[in-house]
């Protein structure tokens, strides 16, 4: 019951919701002991043969009355309770949300999206039934549990509610029971579940491999080992569901039979009447419910607790990138200077960078070349502050980049990574996307900066086109130019290319290059690339080779200096002759 | 293509169409099982009946000796056990058919995911082309469970409160005929909320499910997008975008709550209370005016909450069979797929032994349209070593998918050995012919698992050999747990390289008489680099090797290159031949020689 304690800041901060929820739930339970009191009292006029017209159309009234009042109590408590679970789970990924919002790569490598995602969702829900279905039913078994026995014991007989209610606590001990037994092997079940699911995903993305090797008689085997190991730990799961109705019945049933026998032995004795008899079964019948309730409660509220500790261990988690707190407001202008004797990635024993002591001048464009894993993304994360320095400083102007808020270091700065990652908006939408608010003009400029524009006109809806998994699919060479002009847009004053044209091809890369020198005239361009061909015309290029400046010069310097930079040049031209030799007699 | 009507997301649209007939279509699946469903509905019958007498056996205490205060010993004992021993069947019974229905709704959705998964092994592979992976896993597991979900409570709860119903009415017609036939009108009652409550419920059910997707398609984009959203400094406006959109969801699923509240439980209890009424006013004006069996009155009124509980329970599942009726209309929607794997021609089956290869004229179009090979024609010795080379959708691959008989071929043949492709069992030729893709994929196991996968007659020794012809015992051995190194999901855990490696192991320990492999791009370690080159000489030996080739040492050892360009072979020759050619001759001279331009010869 520890969830519901630490939940109070919710039940407090809809506290209104919470006490009429439960008031309108207890009335509800009280209307419940009024039909049955006139039943018996029917019941007991019957057997005397006193029944007027007056008593009869009185108690049918009263019926009517509870039923219409009842009907509304009913609707009120449950849009208030449910209701309050529903704005419950709304908040908590509210809070999610905005929470993920804040943390950092390192936190994104750590963590499976899938996980994330089933926190955010699965554990969401699970609380969300703890604060309806488990507030529900603690209170409605507490308020009806009490209100219909101490009715029993005041108004009918209090020694034949002791008798009659001798079985129930067994019904509230063994559904815990069950309940607990329920969650084991549901648990082994869904993993069960998972497992085949994993299975499937598997097989579908390796059917090439299958095919190829002639595995489909032993994936089909292990496919229905693990579909028949489903179907046996359910089978186990049904075992324990299916006790739990006739369980019920069976100790209902002692009740009733404790309650008529001993009940007719008080009739005869003049104890009791049959009418409070036949009423007095009716209430049983009413506190089946709390009795099961109870144990289901237990259960519910265990999930509950699991979950929410869960999401709070996420809501707790703390960003490692962090503003200092007299950080400036204005964007950062001037020569870019990396001083960095060492950067480890959190957790690594080997250094990403070492070593760097690169000065770029205010308006240059400086290539960076060097194999994957040489540290080339390393130089631009760093400057976006996905991470932080251990060791040294990276500066602009002069001035720390640490002494400025992130906002205003990444609002001078524009980015393509090196995956094109688009969202699921329309082309032009994800274009604007570092400034929604860009006017045709600006978007159509980058455009044709990035040598996309007239493939997007192209396309049905132009400018318009949805992207992403609901919309059109581009090829990884559009994807790329559609990601260049997005981090062209509003000519930020420094350009940080990360392998952005990897995948356009060699004419394509040439137009866009000769666009850049042209739109970055005076404005600071930083180019990763594998090619050489993107960064030849740089005023600086520098080799990377396991986190360290290796070679340093113009692309003329370089080749002269005949070393890797020369060796990857001379391969390069090979390779790409061999690769496009078709392309001259082709056509 | 009919596949976005039902196959695609129905959340997209928040409707589909689910064809007449999916419901017995799905019954149809217990047939084979009828025995046991026999049983199941026989126990059912017994635990209604056993459930529905117990309140008779209180009118009879009531009626007969209650009332008249007469307690003869031995019968009063007789009604007792009896009536204890009901109890006891009733639950013994309850239990024995709630047990064999969800173990029927278990088994029949066992057999339907079987028949899915050998659906899904006989479909050819542009199914997979064109399908996404997560919605085809989505169909074997998720629809099918959302089936079973309908088996085992809706249909299940059905036919029990059905039965409890029927058992209910019978025995109120005994009591009482008149009063029970007057009892009958609650049933337009019912049908009128079940279809109201339909009406109402089913579009906010398909809008909440809509808009549930929306927000986890929203959360899902943005934990991958996270980075770029706060380098561009749109974290405001995004946590805005997901506010909106789960408050949307809130909307919607508060609007069901309240459905719910006018329509479902709380409504059920008013026209209980009607009946109730009903049932005290028949009984009432009776006792104006004549004797009332107050046993029956007893009986009634019991039976009265008995009558509900199904109503409520059949109420609460209609939006589960909605929900199932759309999965098994997406499942049927596969099964029903005619497509099918190129299947072996002919009764011939030859066998594959020196591995000469020819190309005859062969064109194909993925699409019937677009030719992406082109008359394309070349033969491989046995032994011999061909280099493919072209740039990206220059037709490579694509032949290379033919010859693996992944695609039905359309125009040419293919021969091997001097028999038609299509001609071989689908054994041979996966056992003769070997793949190496470029992107290695592992299977999550270990690195011998990996090798050998469900081949059980390779032996320790046949996975060892292997590895050390491709050189990957040498990081074997460095690793603590060598051949039982565990390999993660995808084989995340190992580098690039290592994949390969594993890769091609795996390749080899088949030993195969024809070895196909597309060279990885990706940049590898130094290491690992060396390891591949030594791997790659070691495999060809003695084997004909088709080779998707990028690098250009692999290249220069090729016996033949083949150059592609728009789907035909532009150029082939030996590395030397075509050197001497004035193609690619001059260039590659040029820049061998130490005259190096910036600018590529662009008029070879």
């Amino acid at each position: 019951m520890r969830v519901f304690r630490e939940l109070m800041w919710f039940f407090r901060q809809h506290r209104r919701r919470y006490v009429t929820g439960i008031v309108f739930l207890g009335l509800t339970s009280l209307m419940g002991l009024i039909p049955p009191a006139i039943v018996g009292m029917v019941v007991n006029r019957v057997v005397r043969h006193q029944v007027t017209p007056q008593f009869l159309v009185w108690s049918l009234s009263a019926i009517f009355v509870v039923a219409v009042l009842s009907y509304g109590f009913r609707y009120l408590w449950r849009t208030r309770l449910y209701g309050g679970a529903i704005l419950l789970g709304t908040e908590l990924r509210d809070r999610l949300f905005e929470h993920f919002t804040t943390l950092s790569p390192d936190f994104y490598h750590a963590h499976r999206i899938g996980d994330l995602m089933a926190h955010a969702t699965n554990d969401v829900q699970a609380i969300q039934e703890t604060a309806g279905d488990g507030v529900f039913m603690m209170v409605d078994a507490v308020i009806s549990g009490v209100v219909v026995i101490a009715t029993m014991a005041i108004a009918i007989s209090w020694p034949l509610t002791i008798v009659a209610l001798l079985p129930l606590p067994f019904l509230a001990v063994i559904m815990a029971y069950y309940g607990r037994l329920l969650h084991e092997r549901f648990t082994t079940a869904q993993a069960a579940f998972s497992d085949i699911n994993d299975r499937v995903q598997e097989y579908i993305s390796g059917i090439r491999v299958v095919r190829a090797f002639g595995q489909e008689a032993a994936e089909r085997e292990a496919f229905v080992a693990l579909s028949r190991e489903v179907v046996e730990k359910n089978v186990a799961v049904a075992r324990i569901d299916a006790l739990f109705d006739p369980t019920i019945a069976v100790i209902a049933g002692l009740s009733y039979f404790l309650a008529v026998a001993v009940g007719a032995w008080f009739v005869v004795r003049g104890a009791l009447t049959l009418g409070s008899l036949t009423a007095f079964t009716l209430y049983l019948g009413q506190l089946i419910w709390p009795m099961m309730a109870f144990g289901f409660v237990f259960n519910i509220v265990e999930r509950g607790s699991a979950s929410y500790d869960r999401v709070k261990q996420l809501l707790d988690t703390e960003a490692t990138v962090q503003e200092r707190p007299q950080a400036r407001e204005i964007p950062p202008r001037g020569d870019l200077r990396y001083q960095i004797p060492h950067f480890y990635y959190p957790g690594q024993a080997t250094p990403a960078l070492q070593r760097i002591h690169l000065a770029v001048r205010e308006g240059w464009t400086l290539g960076i070349v060097g194999r994957t894993g040489a540290g080339k993304t390393t130089l631009f994360r760093l400057l976006l502050r996905e991470f932080d320095l251990q060791d040294g400083d990276i500066s602009l102007g002069g001035e720390s980049i640490y002494q400025y808020r992130l906002d205003a270091l990444r609002s001078v700065i524009g980015y393509a990574p090196q995956d094109p990652f688009l969202f699921s908006l329309s082309i032009r939408d994800n274009i604007a996307f570092r400034d929604p608010d860009a006017d045709d003009e600006a978007i159509v400029r980058v455009a044709k900066l990035a040598a996309i524009h007239d493939e997007i006109l192209l396309l049905p809806e132009g400018y318009a086109t949805m992207i992403g998994e609901r919309g059109m699919t581009l090829s990884g060479g559009q994807k790329q130019r559609i990601s260049l002009a997005r981090a062209l847009l509003g000519d930020p004053p420094i350009l940080a290319l990360d392998d952005t044209l990897s995948s356009v091809d060699g004419q394509t890369e040439a137009e866009i290059l000769q666009h850049l020198r042209r739109a970055r005239e005076n404005r600071t361009t930083l180019i990763a690339s594998h090619r050489l061909s993107a960064v030849e015309h740089a005023d600086e290029i520098i080799v990377l080779e396991g986190g360290g400046i290796v070679e340093q010069g113009t692309h003329r310097q370089l080749l002269a200096l005949g070393g890797r930079y020369r060796d990857m040049y001379e391969r390069q031209q090979l390779e790409r002759l061999v690769e496009q030799g078709g392309q001259a007699h082709g056509s | 293509m009919a596949l976005d009507s039902v196959g695609g997301d129905p959340s997209a649209s928040g409707r589909v169409l689910v064809p007449r007939g999916t419901f017995w279509r799905l019954l149809r699946y217990l047939l084979p099982r009828w025995p046991r469903l026999i049983v199941a509905l026989g126990a059912l019958g017994a635990a209604t009946a056993a459930d529905v007498l117990q309140p008779i056996m209180v009118k009879i205490f009531l009626d007969r000796y209650l009332i008249p205060r007469h307690f003869p010993r031995g019968p009063l004992i007789a009604l007792a056990l009896g009536y204890v021993g009901l109890i006891g069947l009733t639950a013994l019974f309850a239990a024995v058919q709630l047990l064999l229905f969800e173990v029927l709704a278990l088994d029949v959705v066992q057999r339907l995911r079987v028949d899915l998964f050998d659906t899904i092994q006989r479909l050819p592979l542009a199914y997979f082309d064109r399908t996404p992976v997560g919605v085809l896993v989505s169909r074997v597991t998720n629809d099918t469970e959302a089936i079973l979900e309908m088996f085992m409570s809706v249909l299940a709860a059905f036919i029990q409160n059905v039965a409890l119903l029927m058992g209910v009415i019978l025995a109120m017609l005994a009591l009482d005929a008149r009063l029970a036939l007057v009892m009958l009108i609650l049933f337009p009652v019912f049908g009128a909320i079940m279809w109201l409550y339909q009406r109402v419920s089913s579009p906010l059910f398909y809008l909440a499910r809509h808009r549930l997707s929306l927000l986890n398609a929203k959360l899902n984009e943005s934990l991958q997008g996270m980075a770029l959203i706060q380098h561009m400094r749109q974290v405001v406006r995004w946590r805005e975008d997901f506010h909106a959109i789960n408050d949307a969801y809130r909307a919607v699923r508060y609007r069901n709550t309240q459905v719910n509240g006018v329509l479902l439980r709380p409504l059920t209890e008013v026209v209980y209370l009607l009946t109730l009424m009903a049932v005290l006013a028949y009984f009432g004006t009776h006792s104006l005016t004549a004797a009332v069996n107050i046993g029956v009155l007893y009986a009634f009124v019991s039976y009265l909450s008995r009558f509900f509980e199904p109503v409520n329970n059949i109420l609460q599942r209609l939006n589960s069979y909605q929900q199932a009726m759309v999965s098994a209309a997406r499942v049927f929607h596969i099964l029903d797929d005619r497509g099918s794997r190129p299947m072996p021609v002919g009764a011939d089956h030859p066998k594959i032994i020196a591995g000469e290869v020819r190309f005859e004229d062969v064109s194909f179009a993925y699409d019937g349209e677009h030719d992406v090979l082109r008359h394309v024609s070349f033969t491989v010795k046995s032994g011999q070593t061909v280099a493919l080379v072209g740039h990206t959708g220059s037709g490579k691959s694509t032949a290379m998918n033919l010859l693996l008989r992944f695609y039905p071929l359309d125009r040419g043949r293919i021969i091997i050995d001097g028999h038609d492709l299509r001609t071989f069992d689908e054994e041979e030729l996966r056992q003769k012919i070997a793949l190496v893709l470029q992107e290695p994929f592992l299977f999550v196991g270990d690195v011998a698992s990996n090798i050998r996968l469900g081949t059980k007659s390779l032996d320790e020794a046949a996975v060892h050999r292997a590895a050390h012809l491709v050189q990957l015992d040498r990081f074997l051995s460095q690793w603590p747990l060598g051949y039982r190194t565990p390999v993660g999901e995808r084989g995340a855990t190992l580098s690039t390289g290592q994949r390969q490696l594993i890769s091609f192991a795996r390749a080899m320990a088949r030993d195969p008489v024809i070895l196909v492999l597309d060279e990885a791009t990706a940049s590898v370690d130094t290491e690992t680099e060396a390891a591949i080159q030594r791997a790659l000489a070691n495999m060809r030996q003695g084997r004909t090797t088709i080779i998707i080739a990028h690098r250009l040492s692999t290249i220069q050892d090729a016996d033949i290159i083949l150059v592609f360009h728009r789907g035909e072979v532009v150029e082939r020759g030996t590395h030397q031949e075509l050197l001497r050619r004035k193609g690619l001759y001059h260039a590659m001279y040029q820049l061998q020689s130490g005259e190096r331009t910036a600018t590529p010869p662009a008029s070879v």
